[in-house]
């Protein structure tokens, strides 16, 4: 019993007031061509005959991109989802579609100065996000830094001393960082992947063929590929799931941080800032001149990584 | 039920971590400090004073109590019209009671008295309004030398919330943190690391794992 | 009846033959069956039985994919001088390259999908059905310029073929267009195929402007090295007349272009070196290794001194002109083109990772039993194709022999 739990915890939010968010439904326009869709692919799946070895149902062979589907296609694909992962994990789960709230554009800001590099953030993350355990998938990398360097070269994930923060290093946490110019929605062949009205970076993992373009095009490392079966313990699963965000993965697709948009988009802070013991992550709407990302902006000395890439993340670093 | 588990055990670990290093006299077990702290989660009050010139007057932002429940800071059972043991206005100079406190704030500027209301013991001096600052708005007080960081800690810049990002949250008080007689930050164990990704064995064999 | 006549008279092609024939294929449809197997294993189980983990993404597939790319697009290498320059030596055997071509290509097509995650979910490419993200994404363009260029090499020997199979002249009015359009076709397969890499920011190894005309360079090497082996072992085993002054001028092009591939690698070590950033990581990491990890070092250095070896070998004329240090040149290229574009560009791409940690990458039993096994179903294809096209054009198999046969 230290005060090192007692940091840890946080005072619990009231969680009581309820968003009244509508599903958002896919752009109707599809409707037409659908039918020959699913004519065609009918046909191809018996030739093909994927099902045996990729496991996977003939609904979730002939499943539409997640923007073109329309509200009845989302209803019947989340139903089946639900099914799907009870007979995995034994439990109900929620697989949300909420869309956007107007007028928002997320942001986050991380104070560089005062992180302490204790990782609650990386694996807060993994159990929210339901993340594989093996093989292991960290969407936060805490780069430990020497002082006086900024290398990335020379920095350290590995480190595991008996207590943080250790003198003479600083610690700067790496994730997605939500590009407004983002490269790897760009090298997408199958527009799996894409921005959100609120800035997000998500995948749709049902659409993505795999090619691991995106990982390439990362200069933050912020993708992650499912190279085998993700593995979560039934009784660490989260079930309050989004269809963008963290409902469990399949094999070979890629993930990513979203930050926690089964949370955000409910009003909720991203997990990693209510973990996070120091108070070092900050997130909210770039839009509003009051939220803290934007007085930080505003007020304190931020920059962001790698620049000079000009993907223009949305993910700030600051310090006074 | 579900929300509180960790209500308790914060209360639990906060009662524990400011009765031990704040009072140095009067030392609570853990099941002692449940017992005293009554209160439920009504977590928020709200402080409805303006706090910065440039603040809307009215203005209103919900704070947690402090970790330091009123009831069982009875300083004034020695300090009190009861009992009045002497003060010493000497400062820097060590006391023959509260030996377990250990200052270690603000250098040689800072001596109980700057922080503690000399006569009215359950509260802290107050600012240029005259009103006594009880032990949970402890922050008043605080800001009164770091205006910046609380000015940062109002617009949750510094420190930490938790809650709703467009709605209601839930602040960290800068005691939930900070040890007031110790402020610096309490080093932590750190969370495992990742696991090292698959490499050749020849790589693996001749390096003995990446380093730095 | 006309068409059953071909089908009956390209069957009984196939299988008779010399018994280095039948050893042949027999070696190559093992290597099929290995390499279904594998791949098998890596449907079941995931990408997880290759080498590549989340910092080396890409690794020998995609390698080999690039390489074969170069041997596709250098079939307008033959293109060029037999039809613009009306080089009659070369314009008489263009049509093996061509087919050197097709089998190149279903490969490269072959080794994308063994590298897809997803292969079951292909039609999410398909226009229309699917999402082709085009014009943004360069893997996008490169689809459809290698379905392009699949369907040139396709079209044109196919035209040509059908007409000496039914033993009547080549409209050249028609045809020329499709041959011209090859020309800058293939330019730009491999063009698009060094954009999917040269575009990546985030790779500053690959990031470079030099990258494209380098492709070129070595597929210009690579490419008719391979065709020269391939004509020599074409007109031993056939009727197939190939000229040795063919195979010559075929060689002083490999010359030229192994000069400006080595010109552009010298300017690319210049450029890394001489500025000394950190862009300099991955070359450093290829050539000399880094933190003490350098597995493509040997590598790297086999593929340069072969490099070099083939280039002198190739620019003395008393070594060219001898067959037998041409074939060594010839094989010495191939190898060191496959190892400096297929190993050497891919995954020091990878190494650093963008936040400088340095893992390597080394292909699993697995990874090299699907490759082999794609190389062996695409010589295969490349055997069958001869063993049908070279009797065409030699006269051998038309309408009449089939017919009467």
């Amino acid at each position: 019993m230290s005060d090192r739990r007692f940091m840890n915890e946080a005072v619990p939010d009231k969680g009581d007031r309820e968003r009244k968010s509508d599903p958002s439904p896919g752009s109707p326009q599809q409707q037409g061509t659908d039918l020959s869709r699913r004519t065609f692919l009918a046909g191809a799946a018996a030739v093909m005959g994927m099902f045996a070895v990729n496991s996977c149902t003939w609904q979730e062979f002939i499943q539409n991109n997640f923007r073109r589907m329309t509200k009845k296609e989302i209803d019947e694909t989340t139903e089946r989802l639900k099914a799907e992962y009870r007979e995995k994990y034994g439990k109900d789960f929620v697989v949300g579609t909420e869309s956007p709230i107007d007028g928002t554009l997320f942001a986050y800001a991380l104070d560089i100065q005062r992180c302490i590099g204790c990782r609650r953030c990386v694996h807060g993350c993994v159990e929210e996000n339901n993340q594989s355990r093996d093989p292991e998938i960290q969407y936060i990398r805490v780069l430990r830094f020497k002082d006086g360097d900024m290398d990335l070269e020379h920095s350290d994930i590995y480190y595991n001393p008996d207590e943080v923060p250790q003198k003479g290093y600083y610690y700067m946490p790496v994730q997605c960082q939500h590009c407004a110019n983002a490269p790897c929605t760009k090298v997408c062949p199958v527009q799996a992947t894409w921005t959100e009205p609120d800035g997000i970076v998500v995948v749709d993992y049902n659409w993505c063929i795999g090619c691991r373009y995106c990982m390439a095009a990362c200069p933050y490392m912020g993708r992650w590929f499912n190279f085998a079966d993700p593995v979560i313990p039934k009784d660490e699963v989260n079930t309050e799931t989004h269809y963008l965000g963290n409902r469990p993965r399949m094999r070979n697709v890629v993930e990513k941080c979203t930050f926690c948009i089964q949370r955000v988009r409910k009003g909720k802070y991203p997990k990693c800032v209510e973990v996070c013991p120091v108070g070092v992550r900050k997130f909210g709407n770039l839009l509003d001149p009051d939220s803290e990302v934007s007085r930080i902006i505003r007020t304190k000395r931020v920059f962001r990584l790698k620049e000079d890439l000009n993907t223009q993340p949305k993910f700030y670093y600051f310090f006074e | 039920m579900k929300g509180i588990g960790p209500i308790l055990i914060v209360s639990l670990l906060g009662l524990a971590v400011g009765l031990a290093a704040w009072n140095g006299v009067l030392v609570a077990t853990p099941a002692q400090a449940q017992q005293l702290f009554q209160r439920q989660p009504e977590l928020t009050e709200i402080l409805t004073e303006p706090l910065e010139p440039e603040g809307k007057p009215g203005e209103e932002f919900p704070v947690p109590f402090a970790p330091l429940p009123r009831t069982i800071t009875p300083c004034r059972a020695c300090h009190g019209p009861e009992k009045d043991f002497p003060i010493s206005h000497n400062r820097r100079e060590p006391l023959l009671i509260h030996t377990t406190i250990k200052l270690n704030h603000g250098g040689v500027r800072v001596w109980c008295l700057d922080c503690h209301h000399p006569e009215q013991r359950d509260y802290l001096i107050p600012l240029s309004d005259g009103k006594l600052i009880p032990f949970d708005r402890s922050y008043l007080l605080c800001g009164k030398c770091h205006g910046t960081k609380f000015r940062d800690w109002r617009y949750g810049i510094h420190g930490k919330r938790t809650g709703f990002w467009n709605g209601t949250k839930t602040y960290y008080l800068c005691v939930n943190c900070h040890n007031p007689h110790s402020p610096r930050f309490k080093p932590l164990e750190p969370m495992p690391p990742p696991h090292k990704p698959w490499t050749p064995k020849e790589t693996a064999a001749s390096e003995g794992g990446w380093k730095p | 009846m006309q068409r059953s006549g071909f089908i009956v008279g390209a069957v009984r092609r196939l299988v008779t033959g010399p018994p280095v024939y039948y050893v042949w294929v027999f070696f190559l449809l093992a290597l099929a069956g290995a390499g279904i197997t594998a791949y098998v294993k890596q449907l079941q189980l995931g990408l997880i039985v290759t080498g590549m983990t989340n910092y080396v993404s890409w690794g020998f597939y995609i390698g080999n994919f690039t390489f074969l790319v170069g041997v596709a697009a250098a079939a307008v290498l033959l293109i060029i001088p037999a039809y613009v320059y009306d080089f009659g030596p070369i314009k008489d055997i263009v049509i093996v390259g061509e087919a050197l071509a097709v089998s190149a290509l279903i490969m490269c097509m072959l080794f994308v999908t063994a590298d897809l995650g997803r292969p079951d979910r292909v039609w999410h490419l398909f226009p229309g059905l699917g999402i082709l993200n085009l014009p943004r994404s360069m893997l996008a363009w490169d689809i459809v310029v290698l379905n392009g260029y699949l369907f040139l090499n396709l079209f044109i020997p196919g035209y040509i073929l059908w007409k000496a199979y039914h033993e009547q002249q080549v409209n050249m009015r028609f045809i020329l267009p499709f041959i011209l359009l090859s020309i800058p076709w293939a330019v730009s397969i491999h063009t698009v195929t060094a954009f999917i890499y040269n575009g990546l920011a985030a790779r500053p190894f690959w990031n470079a402007s030099i990258l494209a005309p380098r492709f070129l360079a070595s597929a210009f090497c690579s490419g008719p090295a391979l065709s020269i082996l391939l004509y020599q072992v074409v007109r031993r085993y056939s009727r197939f007349h190939v000229k040795d002054e063919a195979l010559q001028k075929i060689a002083e092009m490999i010359a030229i272009a192994m000069a400006i591939n080595l010109f552009l690698l010298g300017a690319e070590f210049f450029k890394e070196l001489y500025s000394d950033t950190h862009h300099l990581s991955p070359l450093q990491y290829l050539y000399a290794g880094v933190h003490g990890k350098g597995r493509l070092v040997p590598w790297i250095w086999t593929a340069f001194t072969f490099n070099i070896i083939a280039f002198i070998i190739f620019l003395v004329p008393v070594t060219r002109k001898s067959f037998a240090t041409l074939n060594l040149g010839c094989v010495l290229i191939i190898v060191g083109i496959w190892i400096e574009k297929g190993i050497g560009l891919i995954i020091p791409g990878f190494i650093p990772a963008p936040l400088g940690e340095v893992w390597e990458y080394a292909p699993t039993g697995t990874e090299i039993m699907v490759a082999a096994g794609i190389w062996g179903i695409g010589l295969l294809i490349l055997t069958v194709i001869l063993k049908i096209l070279v009797p065409i054009e030699t006269g051998e198999f038309t309408k009449s022999t089939a017919t009467a046969s």
